[in-house]
């Protein structure tokens, strides 16, 4: 039997004020992320090189990069690396310039302070923001040029511990479903959210709370379907 | 003949610019007070065409209009029209899990209620009302994560129904169920059909609710 309430059509204002904006804006923020994850995984490109000489390569230049105070090897560096990336499609470049000017232009604005401070020092905070842009460049050519699953591969040569692997690319291919989970979550509180909501971060918290309590078991579901298929811990990449 | 309450008029819809459209020119309309079984394949689009109706998606050609209002990106934008929309339908995900976000069974159902300027006692009494309804009174007190799938989706419909919304679209809602609820269920959508409610459901046991269904949409 429905109760008298639900028989009747409810007269029902919308307070003029609330703060639903939040909900609509981190679930937008959270698809943009999600696609542009999803994107990355169709990027990859031919192999030139080995995955493992790609990964030492790329960890001894942002080594060198990091610790060289020779401006001309810096400068000399960036030719190289532009000039490479002279020879990309125009369609892709700025997807893969995009991480380093955004990173380079963050540590600008954390420098700023700084540089103000002592306006002597400005040309080595600059070499700072430069360093960054560099080494954020190499890490993104790395990820665009190298399938996923050769990485994985590579960082076992090099015997970096399996289970450390494991949890790395078990994360980077799962967490596309967190996301989804996390963002079906918000958009079913924005259904439901049809008022002036007072606790809307208590609500942010829970989305949050469900998704690492979801997030852990399937994690566990996961492993014990791995090993009942004859995983004995020593992750090899696929 | 009641008025039409929604109504589809030649939607396409594609997630993807490159991708084939997963809604093809399609039309439909239902009119207030009826009962309209979506039936088809998984795949067939049949929750793309939900989330179009609840809102979430837009059509890149074609029209959706609900009672009279044609429902567009830039009315929905506006959160006043979103919220008042969004009042009057209710949406019962295909999967529970992810319609519960608050620490106690009860909290998951006052949520809607207790945002709608109604007294503390009234939402008392809608959340009391729909915990007797859906036999929830002894996990009141619990977490919903920790309950059993069919449970889940009780609580779940209990949410849903605590808005009183006017019309209730929902996504294969005897999946999980016992056939104990399965009949409860059926009978409990006969009388919101009978209170005057709108329902779109999408089953693919749609024989449990044949009674009750004015139409039957078949998505290819």
């Amino acid at each position: 039997m429905l109760p008298e309430w639900m028989r009747e059509t409810d007269h029902y204002d919308v307070p003029p004020k609330d703060g639903g904006t939040f909900v609509i804006k981190t679930i937008q923020t959270i698809g943009r992320i999600m696609s542009r994850l999803k994107i990355q995984a169709g990027h990859e490109k031919k192999k030139h090189f080995p995955a493992m000489v790609k990964l030492f390569a790329m960890v001894l230049l942002i080594i060198v990069t990091s610790v060289c105070q020779n401006r001309v090897v810096l400068l000399a560096t960036a030719a190289v690396l532009l000039g490479y990336l002279c020879t990309w499609p125009a369609k892709g470049l700025w997807g893969v310039l995009k991480p380093p000017v955004a990173a380079a232009a963050l540590t600008f604005v954390l420098l700023i302070p700084a540089m103000l401070m002592n306006p002597a020092g400005i040309s080595n905070n600059l070499v700072v923001v430069g360093k960054v842009f560099l080494c954020v460049t190499m890490v993104t050519i790395f990820n665009h040029t190298t399938q996923w699953n050769h990485v994985t591969l590579a960082l076992r040569k090099l015997h970096v511990p399996g289970v450390f692997v494991f949890t790395l690319d078990i994360t980077l291919k799962y967490i596309v479903l967190l996301g989804n989970l996390m963002q079906d979550l918000l958009t079913s509180m924005q259904l439901r959210a049809v008022g002036k909501h007072d606790k809307k971060y208590s609500s942010i918290g829970g989305v949050m709370g469900v998704t690492f309590i979801r997030g852990t078991e399937m994690n566990e579901q996961m492993y014990e379907a791995m090993r009942c298929r004859g995983f004995t811990d020593d992750y090899r990449g696929l | 003949m009641s008025k039409n309450l929604i109504e589809l008029d030649n939607i396409t819809f594609r997630y993807e610019k490159e991708e084939a459209p997963v809604l093809k020119d399609f039309s439909m309309s239902v009119a207030e007070g009826s009962c309209v079984v979506i039936e088809g394949d998984n795949g067939s689009g049949k929750t793309t065409l939900f989330r179009i109706l609840t809102g979430l998606s837009f059509p890149e050609k074609g029209e959706y209009s609900f009672d009279g209002t044609i429902i567009t990106r830039e009315y929905m934008k506006d959160n006043a029209n979103s919220k008042r929309f969004h009042k009057r339908i209710g949406y019962l995900f295909q999967s529970p899990d992810v319609m519960l976000f608050n620490p106690r069974v009860y909290d998951e159902i006052a949520f809607g209620p207790r945002q709608m300027g109604i007294s503390d006692e009234e939402v008392e009494e809608r959340v009391n009302d729909c915990l007797k309804m859906f036999n929830l009174q002894e996990l009141a007190g619990k977490a919903p994560y920790h309950l059993s799938g069919g449970q889940k989706k009780r609580v779940a419909l209990a949410a849903v129904m605590s808005l009183n919304p006017d019309v209730l679209i929902l996504d294969e809602p005897y999946a999980g169920l016992d056939k104990g609820m399965q009949t409860w269920l059926t009978q409990f959508l006969r009388d919101l059909k009978s209170a005057g409610k709108t329902l779109i459901v999408a089953t693919h046991s749609g024989e449990l609710l044949a009674e009750a269904t004015d139409e039957t949409i078949t998505m290819e």
